[in-house]
């Protein structure tokens, strides 16, 4: 996820604060993370989630897109976005965007293993 | 306030009382006496609990700058890290196990951080080993058996200022414990030596004051510390025995309430020491920085001595006004605290022979960072009441970046001495402002309101609103490219002579700034060069108020008047309303509000509120990607290409020159890979400056990168984009093998798909190809005194045709 030892253990504190409930906490971690490094896709797509997990689905959505924004042709990342941005497209009543979204993410994630093999 | 005497206080409560019977009359006055007294004693205690009390609750809210992230791997030097450190206060100190003290050490420093409570949970102090190469942080260790990793540390984030209670009265508070101990060795040796034993008063002080007072002499001294709090508490000029008698009594109440440790805490933040116009100088912290522009942990022995001698009289030992007399005066605070040895005799020997150091013009404020400082406060008005902020004791912690603040500052104020210099400007007639804002998080690292960024004055980062001229034309080109069929970065705009006529305004005929028309153009050369007529072509064909209703979305409320000159920027903006607009085309079409504000806390550490980052897709990512490399064409070849005088071609930077009529307004708007900037300069009273955007704001902005050291610009390509061979002079698509062309972003699908043979540029010759770096970047050498020679008027001047073959190897040479 990064090569950079500070921004993985504010990564370990951000898991840490989120598994806790505190996901504001999660949240400021992840920020200070980013300012040390703001084109790492994996932040913004935990920063995506931790936003998931808070009910702030407009906010996730955007998140989860400015993660793919840095993450050309890393299709595993790809298809947790999409998920991310499926499951806050349910929440927020769009049934048919969500489920676009879930084919796309279905589709990224065999892209991604077929590219393991 | 002023106190009513005993006397006439006595008198009004028993008007009627006249002695007729001596026995019983003796009896009963006693009675009344005592019943009398006890309840002016109550009066008293409660008058001067009220004032102790207001006094010490009025907690200011406290703004800090951001903290420093010091890890292995960052962009950090020694002295960024010693010049941080020392405006945290640290002292250099041969065995760094105190907090906030370090040692150099042969490549790097050993120090001990400070325990500070974060919005996330305290942080212990930690011995620290840091080494430094090339730049970077290449080791980071705790001190112990054995040394240890840290992965990551967080210094305290500087106080950068406070929000203050009253009108005309600022306060910089102090805690008895950021006290240093030679002010209150120098005090308590000067003004009260005694005052950790008695109780508020000294009798044989006050023995000598009556006596003085009985015999007609003056009334005076022997007051104690506690006494002289209470006077300051109640200033007046009164100097009668019953005012002398309140004091007493209120000096014994202090005491019989507060411990010595209060009562010192307060006299400190509360003894006046001087007068600013209309402020009262109240307090050692408040003091300090007025005298010497420095925190009160900061200042030397005999500066400390300087501003204990003051106590005695502010107005007879002013140091700016009366100098020899505060320096005997200090002298002789220095004397004393030797003679009873609380300083050395050499301690004593050389601080005696140090000159009063006072900075000559008092700051006008505590925050070194005024303009910084206001912006914070207006965004709190919005979510606080105003008593909440100056009496709660809020800890707001902000964005600024110490560092990039004083790149910022030194700019302004180098290169607006220098342009006025160099072109015979009279000095101190031009003005600036620069916000440089992180790309991606949109938080606000640097803001300058003015040259003279240390005295809160005018704002013009953010209360001015000037014609942004060309900076307005990216929303045009913008527009343009998110219409694929139609607009590509080659399609030949129309540059010939446009007249336009509108109902409600004039005639209207665009120039261009070289006064010449340029017949066809490529969309890309167009605004590289910023030519007006093309561009206002351009905007009228898109329709003027579908362009301008772009702006509201990119995050300017201000809305333009729908005419086509607003399509030229004739309408005002402030520079933080511009650093905005840009910042959306540097995050790709992701609009983040620009933030101050981190998190606002509590006096005893809850997080009251956080302010987190919020990203809103405002613009698609492919438009914006080839928006990004027409601006950067604009530093390349156009307009922008002095600014190579400062940042090399490596660092890709995008930006903008903007020049408003008869050259009142130079602006420069651009980004990096992590930062954006915007940089205006002008007159107050909007005089022409004879500058355009290249000659003037644009070369703060490089000075200011320079320093700063970006990183380069390289956007992901987004998937809708894809890069063709294109000729850069015809705009012919070549095969992808072909090396005469340069590659050119294109939304697919929108290239030319016509494929030309390449003979004929294949011949170009090699050593073209090579090296072609014009002329403004072989003046390298002294960029802030050549810069002046190339000015950007002749890189606007260039006639389309003659730039043309020196723009081929351009592009080839940064594209290939």
């Amino acid at each position: 996820m990064s090569a950079n030892r500070a921004v993985l253990a504010l990564l370990d504190h951000a898991e840490l604060d989120s598994k806790a409930g505190k996901r504001d906490a999660a949240g400021a971690s992840l920020e200070r993370a980013l300012r040390i490094e703001p084109r790492n896709p994996w932040l913004w797509l935990q920063l995506a989630q931790v936003r998931l997990a808070q009910g702030q689905y407009a906010q996730a959505i955007t998140l989860a897109r400015k993660a793919n924004s840095f993450a050309a042709r890393n299709y595993r990342l790809q298809a947790d976005s999409w998920q991310v941005i499926a499951q806050s497209r349910v929440a927020l009543g769009d049934t048919a965007g969500a489920e676009q979204a879930y084919k796309l993410a279905a589709d990224l994630a065999l892209q991604a293993r077929a590219e393991q093999h | 306030m002023k106190l009513p005497s005993l006397v006439s206080a006595w008198n009004r409560l028993f008007p009627h009382l006249k002695p007729r019977m001596p026995g019983k009359a003796v009896r009963v006055v006693a009675l009344l006496l005592l019943l009398g007294l006890s309840g002016y004693i109550y009066y008293l205690d409660t008058t001067i609990r009220e004032a102790f009390e207001g006094r010490k609750f009025a907690l200011p809210a406290r703004v800090y700058g951001r903290a420093l992230e010091v890890y292995a791997g960052a962009k950090l030097t020694r002295e960024q890290l010693l010049e941080e450190l020392k405006g945290l206060g640290y002292h250099e100190n041969p065995e760094p196990q105190e907090p906030a003290t370090y040692k150099l050490t042969l490549t790097g420093l050993d120090f001990t951080s400070r325990a500070f409570v974060f919005t996330d949970g305290p942080q212990p102090s930690q011995h620290l080993r840091i080494e430094f190469n090339e730049g970077t942080v290449s080791l980071l260790q705790e001190h112990g058996t054995p040394d240890v990793d840290v992965p990551l540390l967080r210094l305290e984030p500087p106080l950068i200022g406070g929000i203050y209670p009253g009108h005309n009265e600022d306060r910089d508070l102090v805690r008895l414990d950021q006290v240093p101990k030679t002010l209150i060795d120098a005090l308590i040796t000067t003004e009260d030596r005694k005052f950790y034993t008695h109780w508020g008063i000294d009798p044989r002080g006050i023995a000598r004051a009556v006596f003085k007072t009985v015999s007609g002499q003056r009334i005076e001294g022997g007051s104690t510390l506690t006494q002289q709090l209470v006077k300051n508490f109640f200033l007046t000029s009164e100097r009668t025995l019953s005012r002398k008698a309140n004091e007493v009594l209120m000096s014994l109440l202090l005491e019989l309430h507060y411990s010595k440790d209060e009562i010192l805490e307060t006299y400190l933040n509360e003894i006046f020491l001087g007068q600013d116009a209309s402020r009262a100088i109240h307090g050692f912290g408040l003091a300090s920085h007025f005298y010497f522009d420095r925190p009160l942990d900061r200042l030397e022995l005999q500066e400390v001595a300087t501003l204990v001698g003051m106590v005695k009289g502010p107005a007879v030992y002013d140091p700016r006004k009366k100098p020899e007399l505060t320096l005997e005066r200090r002298n002789l605070v220095l004397k004393e605290m030797a003679a009873l040895n609380v300083i050395t005799q050499s301690q004593f020997l050389a601080a005696r022979n140090k000159p009063l150091g006072v900075v000559q013009r008092a700051p006008t404020g505590t925050s070194p960072y005024p303009a910084f400082l206001q912006f914070v406060h207006r965004q709190l008005q919005r979510d606080y009441r105003e008593e909440d902020l100056r009496s709660e004791g809020l800890r707001i912690f902000t964005t600024l970046d110490p560092l990039v603040q004083r790149q910022a500052e030194a700019a302004v104020q180098m290169r607006l001495g220098a342009i006025e210099k160099a072109r015979k400007i009279s000095p101190n007639t031009l003005e600036g402002a620069v916000v440089v804002s992180s790309t991606q998080t949109g938080e606000i690292q640097a803001l300058v309101g003015g040259r003279e960024a240390r005295f809160a004055g005018f704002n013009r980062a953010v209360d001015t609103q000037r014609p942004i001229g060309s900076l307005v034309k990216p929303i045009i080109y913008l527009s343009a490219l998110e219409d694929p069929v139609h607009y590509t970065l080659i399609t030949p705009l129309d540059d010939s002579p446009l007249l336009w006529r509108q109902p409600g305004t004039s005639d209207w005929k665009p120039q261009n700034y070289d006064r010449k028309f340029h017949d066809q153009v490529q969309l890309r050369t167009a605004l590289a060069h910023s030519y007006n007529v093309s561009t206002a072509r351009l905007g009228i064909n898109l329709g003027i108020e579908r362009v301008l209703d772009k702006l509201p979305r990119f995050g300017i409320e201000h809305q333009p008047a729908p005419f086509a000159s607003s399509l030229l920027g004739a309408f005002g903006l402030a520079p933080v309303e511009v650093a905005q607009l840009y910042q959306t085309f540097a995050d790709g079409g992701f609009r983040t509000p620009l933030r101050a504000i981190r998190s606002i806390v509590t006096a005893d550490g809850k997080t009251l509120q956080r302010y987190p980052l919020n990203v809103e897709p405002v613009a698609a990512a492919g438009p914006v990607y080839l928006l990004t490399a027409a601006l950067q064409g604009v530093v390349r070849e156009g307009t922008g290409q002095p600014l190579l005088n400062w940042l090399p071609p490596e660092i890709k930077a995008a930006g903008k020159t903007g020049t408003t009529d008869d050259l009142r307004d130079s602006w420069f708007a651009g980004y990096t890979g992590d930062r954006v900037a915007v940089v205006w300069v002008g007159r107050d009273d909007n005089k022409p400056t004879g500058l355009t955007g290249a000659s003037g704001a644009m070369t703060v902005w490089g000075e200011m990168m320079k320093n700063i050291q970006p990183e380069p610009l390289e956007p992901v390509m987004p998937e809708d984009v894809e890069l063709v061979n294109i000729d850069p002079a015809s705009g012919v698509r070549y095969d992808d093998s072909c090396k005469g062309g340069v590659p050119l972003p294109f939304i697919k699908g929108s290239a030319p798909t016509e494929i030309t043979p390449c003979a004929v540029l294949a011949e170009v010759p090699k050593s073209s190809t090579v090296e072609v770096i014009p002329a403004a970047v072989k003046t390298e050498a002294k960029p802030g005194v050549k810069a002046e020679v190339v000015p950007a008027a002749k890189a606007e001047a260039k006639s389309g045709s003659k730039a043309e073959p020196e723009k081929k190897n351009w592009l080839q040479r940064l594209f290939n």
